[in-house]
């Protein structure tokens, strides 16, 4: 090993930290040049982290499975005994399919109504070193992706838009410590901040003092102004544990969230919320009361003869009249 | 260290770095936390005298500050490498010893590895970003340090023989 050095390696060094600290100050202060090679480096590692996620998605997926195997073995036998069930169940169930295709028409209208999403593949995570939990997506600003929009997965809420470029899209997951969202409780509508922790547990922390918390409650996302970065009413996660320590001034608990967020491949992301936040109440409109006169006609009595019953013909009429 | 070198290492580091950031980020190690990137620089600069570490550890800390998924201010990485490879490259000269084998070796580029870690989120404290929890923390640290400790005997001698092929005779000397 070649060494030696001495006053020139350290003049060197000084040189060295002091350009760092010149670049460091630099970015603080918006620099665009140091923004602008990160852009550059995401643009060149988008097309790269595609192909690898095509090719090497298995091997990513390698070491979780193997983690989880006990669990997993446990799960493969419950579902194929739910499967069994299930293909029983679908033989009787055929009635329910005109059923099923009125829902269909519902859930359309529903549909029509609701968040304008775009979906993406997850090709990429964020490096290890960086501390920060980030995934890469395959959808930019050609697909309508821009900054602070929301992400979700088919369970729920997964995180925000952070750094977009033309066809690929950084997003800050839940779990990052930087990550904090406004929550609200659905049952009894309290609200409060939900921030990550770097792990797969969330601190839930309610804003109001009176305000409880209990395990098992679900959370919902509480929305933002001009629903940037969050539109509301998409599902968080579930309380876990709640802390019962008097040293806050508020309750605050411990999240599970809904969303898997170590392995994800498929996400929505907002571009669109609905016009009408479901956290605003919907006034139901007033029916007007319909009331109906009726002026007893006399009806002449035969001696004899029982009192006359009105026929089905009579009484569909009298009901038209009304 | 020859302009020359110093391109190539880059070139290098640069290749390391993509993988890194394509590859080596999707797999979902127990513990998690393993930096290939860091390993590979660290040995680099173990492998460098003084002046050569010094250049190493900032090109390869630019590199890295390249990084998308970043939230650090650009050069922060920079700072942190350049003092670490100098802090390795003194240290690296009073224990030549132990790092002559591969098991030191690997041992040593696993510590200088946490320690830049740990100087990262010193860092990323005093510049105001979010650090997590000191247990997840500790965890991300303690995990890169046990799987670099596992991984580096396998890519070390990979390394050596691309750093053979690419020295000048005048340097080996």
């Amino acid at each position: 090993m070649a060494r030696g050095g001495g006053n020139r390696s350290r003049l060197l060094l000084v040189i060295l930290l002091v350009t760092s600290l010149f670049l460091i100050t630099l970015d603080l202060r918006g620099a665009s040049v140091t923004k602008g090679s990160r852009s550059l480096t995401q643009s060149f590692l988008a097309p790269i982290q595609k192909g690898v996620s095509d090719i090497f998605s298995p091997v990513g997926r390698f070491f979780s499975d193997v983690k989880n195997f006990p669990s997993e073995k446990d799960k493969v036998a419950a579902l194929e005994s739910e499967n069994a069930r299930l293909k029983s169940q679908a033989l009787v169930n055929k009635d329910v399919q005109g059923q099923l295709k009125q829902l269909k028409g519902v859930l359309d209208l529903a549909g029509r109504g609701g968040y304008k999403v775009v979906s993406a593949r997850v090709i990429g995570h964020g490096s290890a070193a960086s501390f920060t939990q980030t995934i890469t997506l395959d959808a930019g600003s050609a697909d309508g992706i821009t900054v602070d929009q929301t992400v979700i997965s088919d369970h729920g809420l997964v995180g925000v838009v952070k750094n977009v470029e033309s066809h690929s899209a950084i997003v800050l997951l839940m779990s990052d410590p930087a990550f904090k969202v406004g929550v609200r409780i659905a049952r009894n509508q309290s609200i409060g901040v939900l921030s990550g922790t770097g792990g797969n547990n969330f601190t839930l922390q309610l804003l109001d003092p009176a305000g409880d918390i209990q395990k098992g409650d679900v959370l919902f996302t509480n929305g933002s102004d001009s629903n940037r970065p969050y539109i509301p009413g998409v599902p968080v996660g579930q309380v876990s544990a709640v802390d019962h320590t008097s040293a806050t001034l508020t309750q605050t608990a411990t999240v599970k969230s809904y969303s898997d967020l170590g392995n994800i491949g498929v996400v929505a992301v907002v571009v669109s919320a609905p016009t009408t936040a479901p956290r605003t109440p919907i006034n139901p409109t007033p029916v007007p009361t319909v009331i109906v006169y009726v002026t007893p006609t006399p009806t002449p009595i035969i001696s004899g003869s029982p009192l006359p019953t009105p026929s089905p013909s009579a009484t569909s009429s009298k009901k038209a009249t009304k | 260290m020859s302009p020359l070198r110093i391109g190539l290492n880059a070139s290098l580091l640069f290749l390391v770095f993509v993988v890194q950031e394509t590859l080596i980020s999707r797999i979902h190690l127990p513990l998690t936390g393993f930096s290939f990137y860091l390993a590979v620089l660290l040995l680099m600069v173990i492998l460098e005298n003084r002046t050569g570490a010094v250049i190493l550890g900032f090109v390869g800390g630019l590199i890295l500050d390249l990084s998308p998924a970043s939230d650090s201010p650009f050069g922060q990485w920079a700072l942190i490498l350049t003092a670490v490879s100098y802090l390795i490259a003194v240290n690296a000269e009073s224990i030549d010893e132990i790092v002559s084998r591969p098991v030191g070796l690997g041992i040593f580029v696993a510590l200088g590895s946490s320690l830049a870690l740990f100087l990262y989120l010193f860092f990323n404290g005093l510049f105001g970003q979010a650090t997590g929890t000191i247990g997840r923390d500790s965890l991300v640290i303690g995990g890169n340090l046990l799987w670099t400790m596992i991984l580096a005997p396998f890519f070390m001698p990979v390394l050596m023989a691309i750093r053979d092929a690419t020295i000048g005779s005048r340097e080996r000397i």
